[in-house]
């Protein structure tokens, strides 16, 4: 069952303001990140930490740091309780299965420790796909 | 009272192809020596869980080593490393293998050691037979291409983190959050040295052509891979073992690439196992 994208983007939005792991090392955890489903693109702009903005709806022209490209079942997959093998995270599934990371990494790899935590809070949230 | 653990640490000093190093090693138990590589870019402390198991130290001499440029051994003391890139090679680290266990004295060791070091447990299995009782290669596999990365140690991120996070999804989600965090906190500890490490892992060792070499029955290669491991998928390992001659290998339910340290109670299921197989077949 498809989850309404709105409110969707409320609950990771609180999720991830209330998580301490994220929140002890949150100082500067600022980039704008794509996610992108398929049948849906999720921008999420985050500042020192806390999400400032989920966009549901990003146009062409809405600007990200990097991106996360995979079909709607592999993102159903990531936001199981416990994913399966190789849908347990961005590095297994970029090695073994059809997520592609793309723009600018350097980005991604200068945030990863909380970018990381941040992702895997799709395990308690679902996708809006 | 004071809390002592029966582990104890020691320096032994060894030269491997004219380096001088001064190697860290943890150590309990008595009887049959088992001698325990950590992975890449980590140190000693990944085999905390064994180094304190009363059931495995009761027969096994449990010695888990620092390599060079690891956790608490230096970098060579008798020449100037820091001007040259540090790339581990098969022959240097098999050849630092073998000095170490001779220095140590070990009669007929068995030699684990998970994913790098899983990898050159096949190499002393091809090249020095003569020299262990058997291997227990641990999340590893003929041919392990992808790692040799420069993100490992690119100057405009934060190398401690992103080795620490660019290895979190090596290991299972059903792994303990304390065990997972505790492993992330290692890899923080060694950037400097993972894609050196990783020279050898992912380049320089390659038996595609090799394993029909490698003889189980002269000394037993115990595989073994958890099902959440990307970098080295079961199928890569079962695939390894299956051309061994008298290869063996063991597949380990929900757990990732670093299986003694994200979960040593789990892992020391297989693990009893591994060391049966040995038992039953070299006594």
């Amino acid at each position: 069952m498809s989850i309404d994208a709105k409110s969707w983007a409320s609950k990771y939005k609180s999720l991830t303001n209330n998580d301490e792991t994220i929140q002890a090392m949150g100082k500067y955890y600022t980039c704008r990140f794509l996610f992108d489903m398929g049948d849906r693109q999720i921008l999420v702009d985050m500042h020192d930490g806390k999400v400032k903005d989920i966009d549901t709806e990003p146009g062409p022209l809405d600007a990200y740091d990097f991106a996360l490209r995979a079909s709607p079942q592999t993102w159903r997959e990531f936001a199981r309780p416990v994913p399966r093998p190789m849908f347990h995270g961005i590095w297994a599934a970029s090695f073994r299965e059809d997520l592609k990371l793309e723009g600018n990494l350097l980005v991604l790899m200068q945030n990863l420790r909380n970018f990381t935590v941040q992702f895997e809070l799709l395990r308690q949230c679902g996708v809006p796909v | 009272m004071a809390k002592h653990s029966p582990v104890t640490g020691r320096y032994v000093t060894i030269d491997v192809d004219g380096s001088e190093y001064k190697v860290f090693y943890l150590h309990n138990g008595e009887g049959q020596p088992l001698i325990c590589q950590h992975t890449a870019g980590c140190h000693n402390h990944q085999w905390r869980g064994l180094l304190e198991d009363e059931e495995i130290t009761r027969d096994y001499n449990v010695i888990a080593y620092d390599l060079p440029r690891h956790g608490k051994s230096d970098p060579p003391h008798n020449w100037e490393w820091w001007k040259e890139e540090y790339k581990l090679t098969a022959d240097h680290y098999v050849n630092f293998i073998v000095k170490l266990c001779d220095a140590l004295e070990l009669k007929d060791p068995i030699f684990m050691g998970s994913s790098f070091g899983g990898n050159v447990a096949l190499q002393l299995a091809l090249r020095r037979p003569d020299r262990f009782k058997a291997v227990i290669p641990v999340e590893a596999a003929d041919y392990a291409p992808g790692f040799f990365l420069d993100w490992w140690r690119h100057p405009h991120a934060n190398a401690a983190q992103v080795c620490g996070s660019g290895v979190w999804d090596l290991m299972a989600p059903q792994s303990p959050d304390m065990d997972r965090w505790l492993t992330w906190f290692y890899y923080t500890q060694g950037s400097e040295a993972f894609k050196g490490d990783l020279h050898f892992y992912s380049v320089d060792h390659d038996l595609r052509d090799e394993l029909a070499n490698i003889d189980g029955r002269r000394c037993p290669v115990v595989m073994m891979t958890g099902t959440y491991d990307y970098l080295t998928p079961p199928e890569a390992t079962e695939n390894t073992a299956r051309q061994i001659k008298g290869g063996v290998y063991i597949e380990m339910e929900d757990i990732g690439h670093f299986p003694m340290s994200e979960n040593y109670p789990l892992f020391k299921v297989y693990l009893k196992e591994a060391l049966r197989i040995i038992k039953e077949r070299k006594g």
